[in-house]
Parts: C-alpha cells; structure tokens; sequence
C-alpha cells in the first residue's frame, strides 16, 4: 500500500494504492489522524489504484469519513473499481459516497 | 486439492491470498467477479484466523482448496480460539460500522458457509459458479 497526501487549499487529496487490507491499514491510520487533526474542511480519497481492500481497510475510510464529517467537513471517493467498489456497495457505502 | 499449511500470522496473508487468487482462477470461468468474491471472502477468513482465533498465541492455519468445473471450496483449520457463528449478528450497514463486518462479507459473497469450532476449528466455504449465457440468463 502507498498512500500519498497533497494538500491545495482547503481540499486534501489522498490517494492510495496497491492493497489496503488488515497488514497495511494500520500505516494509513497516522495519516488519517492527520488529517483530521488538521481539521481539513474537504477531503477526497482517491482509489483508482486501489487493487484490493478488506473490512479493515473499509474501516479506516469510514473512520475518516465519520471523523471528518463530525467536524462539518465532507469526504468524497473518486476513482474505485472493480473488488474495492464490489466491496463498497456490498456495505453500500456507494450511497454514501455518492459513487453511482 | 490443492493444499496449504502456513503460520496463522498476517505477515503469510498474502501468500495465502496469491494461492486461493490462483487457485480460482483454475475454475477457469474468465470471471472477474468471481474472482474477486473469493478471494474477499477468503482474505476476510484469514484476517479471523490471524486476529481473532490466534490473537494471544502462535499457531497454523491449513487451507484446503478443491476446485471443480463449476465450483470452489475452501477450508480453513486452526487450532485457535473457536467462536459461535450463529451468534454473529448482520452488521446494522446504516450505522457505518467500521469492524464486525468480515463474516457478512464472507456470507454475502460465498453460496456455502459452515463454521464448527473445535479442534481444529473448520471453516468451509464454496463458491458456485453459473455462466451467464448471451442472452443474459444463466445456464
């Protein structure tokens, strides 16, 4: 998993790659404390290289969805497919997101 | 049948996600989804074995896999902490839950599934595979 930050104003970008599964979810879990903490009004989560994710994983987007929102900010996720996004509507977290 | 004994640790998640990867792919059904499905719900397995079953102590896992034509079927033996499957509730989905989803992902996404705690405790899933025809129906 790789998960890179960029920051542009009052949007955060994080995109993340590769595998975000039960061995790598807790690397991404600073990085989303971050985030929080730094109270971003706008956070994307970008998945288009996402291969591969598990409920662990899910949690921790979840998490930074409910953390996020709790400060009045908004998550949006762009770019899933194929296993992540069967993944999500299983959850349906599709409708959460907005993901069609 | 292809088999597989490997240490009950997340650090052998991955091996033991390229084996059941490709182990389903010999069904030979060209299905993405298919695909996918099992290796979600087999990852969602192993992360119970890994986490939960030997979460204060070391132990294996085995992980036999029979493929056929039409059909895959997993099993999954430790020797760890057994647990009562019946008493897993569905996860409320409303409520954005961030743990306890991973038997609802395996049920969801497998035909079959069977947990007897003991020793060893086995999990068995499989998974069917129907061919959609051009038409849109299944065959």
């Amino acid at each position: 998993m790789n998960c890179t930050r960029n920051d542009q104003g009052n949007e955060t970008t994080l995109r993340i790659d590769g595998l975000l599964d039960a061995v790598s979810t807790s690397d991404i879990r600073p990085i989303i404390d971050a985030v929080v903490e730094d109270r971003r009004a706008r956070v994307v989560v970008e998945l288009s290289g996402l291969r591969l994710i598990d409920s662990s994983g899910v949690g921790a987007i979840v998490s930074l969805f409910k953390r996020v929102r709790a400060q009045g900010g908004e998550v949006q996720v762009v770019g899933i497919r194929d296993q992540p996004l069967a993944i999500f509507r299983l959850l349906r977290l599709d409708r959460v997101f907005s993901l069609g | 049948m292809v088999l597989v004994r490997i240490p009950g640790t997340l650090r052998y998640r991955d091996l033991a996600m390229r084996a059941v990867a490709a182990a389903s792919k010999l069904v030979g059904t060209g299905d993405r989804v298919f695909d996918d499905e099992v290796v979600s719900a087999f990852g969602e397995a192993f992360n119970n074995v890994a986490i939960h079953s030997y979460r204060d102590r070391a132990g294996e896992v085995e992980i036999q896999i029979d493929v056929a034509s039409d059909h895959l079927t997993i099993r999954l033996l430790d020797t760890g902490d057994g647990f009562d499957a019946d008493a897993v509730r569905v996860p409320d989905l409303d409520a954005l839950p961030e743990s306890g989803l991973g038997l609802f992902i395996i049920r969801s996404f497998m035909d079959e599934v069977s947990y007897f705690p003991g020793s060893p405790n086995v999990l068995t899933m499989t998974k069917r595979y129907i061919a959609q025809r051009p038409d849109g129906g299944r065959s």
